[in-house]
């Protein structure tokens, strides 16, 4: 039986529904696979949102705002992609990433809708069921996604992704402008460093391990992991569990 | 507040008449909206983009049409034309013409199965003839209220009393052939005119072309070209051979500031030239486009900086000279000649298509309008206003709003049109 | 929540527009499998008289606490559905719709058997937000039905008349000792060269009228509060006070650029057109050889903007000296006329038949003013002129007055790049600020001549009287909230939000403004702790759509 993707799309009231809406009207044909999820604006969609999408099962998820200028809202469109910019990156890292789309579909695009989910659609079907679908779901992607979600949803990547567009556009509290190059570096690094300590957080939440257990798991150099042990610990979300002759042993609290 | 529930009529259901009736509606009047058309909209329903924000036209009108139609204090009249007004400021007694859509309008769902039936070919006007529909037909396809109308002059039963396959095919029952015209009387405190604009018609000017060379189109045929919803869903081809358009040519005041037709200036031009380009740019950026114009008109906010943007992201080329004439080679390629203001030479330009921004004159029926309502027009036929109110008509009670009264774009046609809301508030009110 | 949900649903045929193409009775059956509904129907039309009937029928008989419809586009239905609801004792917004017509039936017609799977989906998900929505109710706003308004110039008296005739109380306030604004100091106006003491005729209406009160040598310097109810504190020589009003209209005007250090300015052989303007009036222009020169300090650089009406002023003065004095040599140095629709264009051309003569230059090589002559460049001839003078008058844009930015901050609302108001649309609200309640009209908002801001005066009225005609302001219910005990007040929410409608309460903590509040999400998505739910889309209910159709 051919591959039959399940895509989850979420659109926005005033463009990209209404342009949905408007393919109906015109009769435009498009394939059968996307399932919407109607918001008011594409700035209301969590980027959690996409990995509960993913862990669900489903193949594809795709957001679709108004063009840049055209929010009914404003500037939602512009936050959201602040939102989904740094969250291609995350799905880059766990080779998510052609899953996921962001578009940008006015109200009187109803052939571009129809367009966006054929080309999406086929997209899918070329990359193939999810890993996370069916009867058994790869278990290390999982894993990982649990951990880009679990970074997403804490305060260190939400505080900076939301207050990037006032940093580097207007300035900071100090009436200081950073330049968008450099906010982004901070941000892949920030990125970075959660996406591993949620990892690790999550493997001692199953079982007690070492920096070295740790380090063969994860495919990581230990002293990498060490550092994020040093940060978790003074967080207070890890502590020793026991030693072994001279090896640490760690577990989540 | 001593709130009397007077009425308001607007004439027009344009972006100026939608917006004085909304803003009259919230502030608690009446309003009787009458649009000539089976649906409102007007022309910014025709338009793809708009400056300076190059937003989809169709996309910002949309909200206010719903909210129009919806609106418990309007009462929208289509198919509606004024036959006659008496009375004075406070207390107008109008008689409303309303033509039958010969559908039932409570039980129409437009499911589009009588359109998809209907026999008859007819050009489209809505889509400046550039593409055909049905005697049958939805004005457009986003139009409020969706509602289907019949053409009478083109519906084989309303002129031969052959056909009748849209009744036999609607399983809502909603065709009426037995409506008849149908006259109403309404008593309002004032009166907002609305009615908008047409395009000069630039075959009167036998050296640009127009209908004689297939690739020079006007502003508004253009918008309808680029536009997704419109007869190409966008893709800008040439009328002659559907070959791509690499160059594409705009010449401004087609008709203006031309004391052999307009002498007057049709104010937008500059500015929806330069969009055109621009939009034609981010469908192909391959393409090329020249515009000719005397004057770079862009006073408005934020027009400079679109000027700016369209000669330095969009490649525009803004050549200052008045063009003498158009000619085609074998090709179709229409080939400008024209005099460059900056050597003071006669130059000559092959392109693939080419635009004429034809002036915005007054409704071919202001004239007569003008009668009913007993208010001046000034000597083009656009209605007349105060020269330090201008928004007030020559009769009391009476007041204009947007492209009626003068050329204009949108942003100003709408703050014209709460202008004209806050006088006619202001009558009802007091009376 | 400990009522037992109670979902029903209605399926439409549409005639056969779902009918014909999905299997209806397929989705009966699937949807009475699903948990929480109790009752499934199919309906021909559910938007008929008939439908909607059974829909409130069926509501009572079967307890139905949730109504899911599974038909056509909430965007035209939904409002119509939610009053049927409402009419059979159910709170609006307990109700879902699943779209299976616009973005199912009509777009997967040559695969029904999958159109019909995804029917399937969308009703599960429809069912199980259904499930989970909370009622609610719109909020009750109490309007304070007077307005204040900021600037006394013809843009502010002329909304302050109109807003007093239409019965509401008006407070204007003016920075100087007396009304009036820019007119004052102007001499004939254009078209007609008018007196401008004419156009200042409004003052003695202001003056007069029980419903205006003036307070001149005044100005504001803090602003409370939210859309009906801002308390503002204005300053006037030693004493504050406070204005309690419903809407505000800001029309403080503009001030003409002194072009100090463009061509040789210096105040009395070399001067601008207010000064011009200033002498006209005192009868004191004798020169013989006038040039004006167009664009001094726009449309460069520093100021890249067209002022708008610098040409139309240029071309009005030189026609009153020509009238006054024939033989007076006029010749405007220009870079674009700027002289848009009839009356101005034929102007214009009035001007020219007068004999006043316009010579384009270059802005890559303007003109030079030396002692006794202007040397300019003619694009038209191509070569250099020498032209001699007496009098030069530069033409300076209108700029925003310096003490915008500190207002723009008092009201919370932005100043574009030049510091002009920024409108919340350029074109659907021209003279709205995204900040409900707050208006702009006038040169505050972009250089405009007189007639133009007289038409902008009354469009700020007529806005502002939307608000001021009810004196209850009802909010829909679908907005945000903040669940206080996990807020930290990082103020991140305050800054996203697009209509300023977040503020911090007495404790630093995050409190939405309901009257303000658009419902639009952003604060929910961006909020760190995630403290904040979005009524009507929370986060909850649309896991629960994510999860009903997802998996395999």
């Amino acid at each position: 039986m051919s591959f039959k993707p399940k895509i989850l799309g979420f659109l926005c009231n005033w463009c990209s529904y209404a342009g949905a809406d408007l393919a109906g009207v015109s009769r435009i044909q498009y394939p059968p696979n996307i399932r919407v999820v109607r918001v008011m604006c594409s700035g209301r969609v969590d980027p959690l949102f996409v990995f509960d999408g993913l862990l669900a099962g489903l193949d594809g998820v795709i957001i679709m705002g108004c063009h840049p200028g055209d929010c009914h809202y404003i500037d939602g469109n512009y936050e959201e992609k602040n939102k989904t910019d740094l969250l291609i990156k995350a799905l880059e890292k766990i080779s998510l990433a052609d899953r996921f789309r962001l578009e940008w579909v006015s109200a009187s695009e109803g052939v571009r809708y129809a367009q966006i989910v054929s080309e999406f659609t086929e997209q899918i079907k070329n990359v193939g069921p999810s890993p996370l679908s069916g009867d058994n779901p790869n278990s290390k992607l999982k894993e990982d996604v649990e951990a880009m979600k679990r970074a997403f949803g804490d305060i260190r990547l939400r505080t900076l992704v939301g207050v990037e567009r006032r940093v580097t556009e207007s300035g900071n509290e100090y009436n200081l402008k950073i330049p968008l190059e450099r906010y982004e570096g901070e941000l892949k690094d920030a990125l970075q460093s959660e996406f591993i300590r949620n990892k690790i957080m999550i493997k001692l939440e199953q079982e007690p391990l070492s920096v070295k257990d740790l380090s063969k798991l994860l495919e990581i150099e230990p002293s990498e992991i060490l550092q994020h042990i040093v940060t978790l610990k003074a967080k207070n979300l890890v502590d020793f569990d026991r030693i072994d002759e001279i090896t640490p042993y760690y577990s989540a609290l | 507040m001593g709130e009397n529930l007077n009425s308001v009529l607007v004439i027009g259901g344009g972006i100026a008449g939608i917006q004085s009736s909304l803003d009259l509606a919230n502030r608690g009047l009446k309003v009787e909206l009458v649009e000539k058309k089976p649906c409102i909209g007007g022309r910014m329903a025709q338009l793809d983009k708009t400056f300076p924000t190059n937003d989809c036209s169709m996309c910002i009108l949309a909200p206010k049409l719903a909210e129009c139609f919806r609106h418990p204090n309007i009462t929208l009249h289509t198919l509606s034309e004024i036959i006659d007004v008496s009375g004075e400021i406070g207390n107008f007694n109008v008689k409303v013409l309303k033509h039958p859509r010969y559908i039932k309008e409570d039980v129409c769902i437009n499911c589009g199965i009588c359109v998809e039936k209907c026999p008859m070919r007819v050009d489209d006007e809505f889509d400046v003839y550039l593409r055909k529909r049905r005697a049958i037909y939805i004005y457009y396809l986003q139009g409020v209220p969706s509602i289907m109308a019949i053409d009478p002059e083109k519906c084989l039963y309303l002129t031969k009393e052959a056909c009748r396959i849209c009744e036999k095919v609607c399983e809502r029952e909603a065709i009426d052939f037995e409506q008849k015209d149908n006259e109403i009387d309404l008593k309002v405190s004032s009166i907002i005119v609305a009615t908008g604009y047409d395009q000069f018609d630039p075959s009167v000017i036998p050296t640009l072309g127009y209908h004689r060379i297939q690739n020079i189109v006007t502003g508004l045929e253009f918008e309808r070209l680029i536009c997704a919803s419109g007869p190409f869903q966008g893709h800008l081809t040439r009328l002659s051979d559907h070959n791509v358009v690499k160059k594409l040519a705009f010449i401004n005041c087609v008709g203006s500031r031309d004391i052999k037709h307009n002498p007057y200036c049709s104010s937008v031009c500059c500015m929806y030239t330069t969009k055109e380009a621009m939009v034609a740019y981010e469908h192909d950026n391959e393409i090329q486009s020249f515009v000719f114009y005397i004057d770079l008109r862009a006073g408005g906010k934020g027009f400079q900086k679109y000027l700016k943007r369209g000669e330095e992201d969009y490649g525009i080329n803004y050549i200052k000279g008045k063009v003498a004439n158009i000619i085609e080679d074998e090709n179709k390629n229409p080939i400008i000649i024209y005099e460059d203001i900056n050597d003071l030479k006669v130059k000559k330009l092959a392109v693939d298509f080419v635009v004429l921004a034809t002036t915005m004159i007054p409704k071919e029926d202001a004239p007569q309008l003008a009668k009913i309502l007993e208010i001046e027009l000034d000597q083009y036929n656009f209605f007349k206003g105060d020269p330090y109110s201008p928004l007030e008509s020559s009769r009391e009670g009476i007041y204009l709003c947007g492209a009626c009264r003068g050329p204009m774009d949108i942003p100003n046609s709408v703050i014209d049109a709460s202008g004209a809301a806050g006088i006619a508030a202001e009558a009802a009110v007091r009376r | 929540m400990e009522e037992e949900i109670r979902v029903g649903v209605f399926i439409c045929h549409c005639g056969t527009n779902i009918g014909g193409f999905l299997d209806i009775s397929a989705l009966v059956e699937y949807t009475d499998t699903l948990s929480n509904v109790v009752f499934t129907q199919e309906n021909m039309y559910t938007c008929s008289e008939v439908g909607l009937t059974q829909i409130k029928e069926n509501i009572k008989e079967h307890n139905l606490n949730r109504v899911v419809v599974a038909s056509c586009t909430p965007r035209t239905h939904e409002p119509l559905f939610r009053e049927t609801c409402r009419e059979a004792g159910l709170n609006p917004y307990l109700f879902e719709m699943a779209n299976i017509r616009d973005q199912c039936s009509w777009v997967h017609m040559k695969e029904t058997e999958e159109a019909t799977e995804k029917a399937k989906d969308l009703i599960k998900m429809a069912v199980a937000k259904a499930s989970r929505l909370r009622p609610l109710e719109n909020y009750q706003v109490e309007i304070n039905q007077s307005g204040l308004i900021i600037g006394g110039g013809i843009a502010g008296m002329t909304a302050a008349l109109n807003l007093a005739n239409q019965g509401f109380k008006v407070i204007l306030i003016e920075k100087e000792p007396e009304l009036g604004g820019l007119v004052r100091f102007l001499n004939k106006i254009y078209p007609t060269h008018e007196n401008a003491s004419k156009i200042l005729e409004i003052r003695e209406l202001i003056k007069s009228h029980s419903k205006i009160k003036i307070i001149t040598s005044a100005v504001p310097i803090k602003v409370d509060g939210f859309i009906g109810n801002y308390t503002v504190s204005i300053k006037k020589r030693n004493e504050i006070y406070d204005i309690n009003t419903g809407i505000i209209i800001v029309a403080t005007g503009a001030q003409p650029l002194k072009p100090i250090g463009l061509f040789m300015y210096n105040g009395t052989s070399i001067i601008n057109q207010l000064e011009l303007e200033q002498r006209l009036k005192e009868g004191k222009v004798n020169a013989q050889n006038i040039i004006m020169i167009q664009c001094v300090g726009s449309r460069i650089e520093e100021r890249k903007y067209c002022s708008n009406i610098c040409c139309m002023i240029a071309i009005k003065n030189a026609m009153l000296i020509k009238e006054l004095n024939p033989d007076v040599n006029l010749i405007i140095l220009f870079r674009d006329i700027q002289t848009q629709g009839v009356i101005y264009e034929a102007y214009y051309r009035k001007a020219r038949e007068q004999g006043i003569v316009f010579i384009k230059y270059n802005p890559e090589k303007p003109p030079v003013v030396k002692k006794h002559t202007i040397e300019v460049y003619n694009e038209y001839l191509n070569q250099n002129m020498n032209i001699p003078y007496d009098l030069v008058v530069l033409s300076t844009p209108l700029i925003a007055n310096e003490d915008a930015e500190e207002l723009a901050k008092m009201l919370k609302v932005p100043l574009d790049e030049n510091h002009f108001f920024l409108e919340a649309h350029v074109k659907l609200r021209p003279v709205d600020f995204a900040t409900d309640g707050i208006f702009v009209c006038g040169s505050a908002h972009w250089p405009v001549d007189i007639p133009e801001s007289i038409i902008q005066g009354y469009a700020a009225a007529s806005r502002a009287s939307t608000i001021l005609s009810k004196d209850i302001l009802e909010v829909e219910g679908a907005i945000a909230k903040v669940n206080k005990e996990l807020c930290v007040g990082c103020g991140i929410c305050i800054k996203i939000c697009p209509y300023n409608a977040i503020t911090k309460d007495e404790e630093g903590l995050a409190e939405i403004m309901e009257a303000v509040c658009k419902g639009c999400g952003l604060c929910g998505a961006t909020c760190p702790e995630k403290a904040i739910t979005n009524l009507h889309f929370t986060t909850e209910q649309i896991i629960s759509q994510i999860f009903a159709c997802g998996g395999r």
